[in-house]
């Protein structure tokens, strides 16, 4: 299955609004459609001692995860092999595409919705050198689960 | 980095007339050998006079090591120095917003690539904690060093300030040190506190066309190795790739006031020294592909009666969480636009 609707900056919510009204089309109006489409899988805070938290996160195919920026440092959220120093701080599972937040600035967050199961390791840019460095392990689809 | 270390222990400023334990280490050990215990048991009952004695005589001998003095003797005097191979380097260097690394008094770890042994020393020669670190200043376990007896601006701790802003732009035009430089520098680097303060340091009034101690090549250099092995500035940062670096005479700042006006300031665009969890790293743990920027203000003067430096705290205007005032600056900007180009 090809990855779909990937990464979605929800620091610019409207997009995301758009992207989750058309899936959640039957939601009532009126209803805070975000707040519930929106519930992600799992959320990580990015920290001013340079951990993503927790390190490691499970989610199911299908579901976002959520990286919020609650420290005072410009981070970012990337899983591509291209930028990375060293190899080993980066990987994905087979077919699944690279993603970068690019810089999420104080207060700012992230979301990448996982199409593809397998187990990922993503790294921030600045702060690579220093081990910030977390995974994120996504599991087939739930049977019933949106 | 350059010049630093400091020698203001906290512990050790709560009782005046013993701010300098670094100088208190080295006096000890020059007058007794022997266990540390026994060294340390000794210091306590040796009258103040004598230990100012003991340490002015070690830091004579530490400073007659500095190896860069017949590099500087050749140089200093110089009206006309070359420039550049393959001509000027211009560079431009900012940040906009997000944090900033401040570096909080911490006891070095010591790499034994920069340091060596204790049967077999290295990187000892200079103004303790400028260019050099005496032997008797080093802990050891079981024929190892192990780290730094004293505080200095160069260890694992340190917090994270807000709002990190950096503009330079500089150009390297002289070649070598020398008597005049074409070399300039114009930086404006400023941060923020939990409280609102705002610190600032700016640079630079003069340039050091050439060093105290170690080299400066104008003022401005591009593109060679410093600290560490190098012994060009403290080898308690790592020896590393520096692709920019400056030093000159600027002021220190807060809330947009004067707090301390002329000072040796130091910055330098290094690869990545930083290791897990923002550690210090060892030579061996740099990661060369990643970038960041270092601004030092040392809490050292230079006495160019003397040719060497002097203790001098910095005014930073910052207290730690122990109520005692921070000594220096050592502040790392790693949300870096780089730009540069030759001529
Ligand atoms: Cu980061």
């Amino acid at each position: 299955m090809a990855e779909r609707a990937d990464s979605v900056r929800a620091r610019a919510g409207v997009l995301a609004m758009v992207i989750l009204g058309a899936v959640f089309a039957g939601a009532p109006f009126g209803a805070p459609a975000a707040a519930v489409a929106s519930a992600p899988g799992a959320v990580i805070r990015l920290t001013n001692t340079l951990a993503f938290e927790p390190k490691a996160v499970t989610v199911h195919v299908g579901q976002a995860v959520e990286w919020r920026n609650g420290s005072l440092l410009v981070h970012t959220v990337t899983a591509d092999p291209a930028l990375a120093a060293n190899a080993k701080d980066v990987a994905l599972p087979a077919g699944a595409k690279p993603f970068n937040s690019g810089d999420l600035k104080p207060g700012a967050t992230y979301r990448h919705i996982f199409a593809v199961p397998g187990r990922y390791r993503y790294f921030c840019i600045p702060h690579e050198g220093a081990g910030m460095v977390g995974e994120v392990v996504v599991l087939p689809a739930q049977v019933g689960v949106r | 980095m350059k010049p630093k270390l400091t020698i203001e222990d906290s512990r050790v400023r709560r009782r005046p007339g013993r701010r300098y334990l670094l100088l208190g280490v080295l006096a000890g050990a020059t007058a007794l050998s022997g266990c540390a215990a026994t060294q340390n048991a000794m210091m306590k009952m040796m009258p103040a006079s004598m230990k100012q004695k003991m340490m002015a005589k070690m830091t004579r001998e530490m400073q007659a090591q500095d190896p860069w003095k017949g590099y500087l003797a050749a140089h200093r005097g110089e009206t006309k120095p070359l420039g550049l191979l393959g001509g000027p380097v211009r560079v431009s260097i900012r940040q906009e917003g997000g944090g900033v690394f401040v570096a909080l008094p911490d006891y070095r770890r010591l790499d034994p690539d920069v340091f060596g042994t204790p049967k077999l020393p290295r990187a000892y020669g200079g103004t303790p904690g400028i260019s050099g670190v005496p032997p008797m200043a080093r802990a050891e376990d079981d024929g190892h060093y192990t780290k730094l007896k004293m505080l200095s601006p160069f260890g694992d701790k340190y917090t994270v300030m807000a709002d990190g802003r950096l503009k330079l732009s500089a150009l390297d035009a002289t070649a070598t040190d020398a008597a005049r430089t074409r070399d300039w520098t114009h930086m404006t680097a400023s941060w923020k506190d939990k409280a609102g303060n705002v610190y600032e340091v700016k640079c630079c009034r003069m340039m050091a066309a050439h060093g105290l101690e170690f080299p400066t090549f104008g003022g401005v250099a591009t593109n060679l190795i410093l600290h560490g092995s190098s012994r060009i500035g403290t080898p308690l940062m790592p020896t590393e790739y520096t692709y920019f670096a400056f030093w000159g005479v600027g002021s220190v700042m807060k809330n947009g006031e004067v707090v301390d006006p002329h000072r040796l300031i130091h910055g330098m665009l290094t690869e990545y020294v930083r290791t897990t969890g923002y550690r210090l790293g060892f030579d061996k743990d740099i990661t060369p592909t990643r970038l960041q920027f270092h601004l030092m203000v040392a809490p050292f003067k230079p006495d160019m009666k003397t040719g060497h430096f002097d203790p001098a705290p910095v005014k930073t205007g910052f207290r730690l969480p122990n109520g005692m005032p921070l000594p220096f600056w050592h502040v790392m900007f790693e949300n870096l636009k780089i730009e540069a180009r030759r001529g």
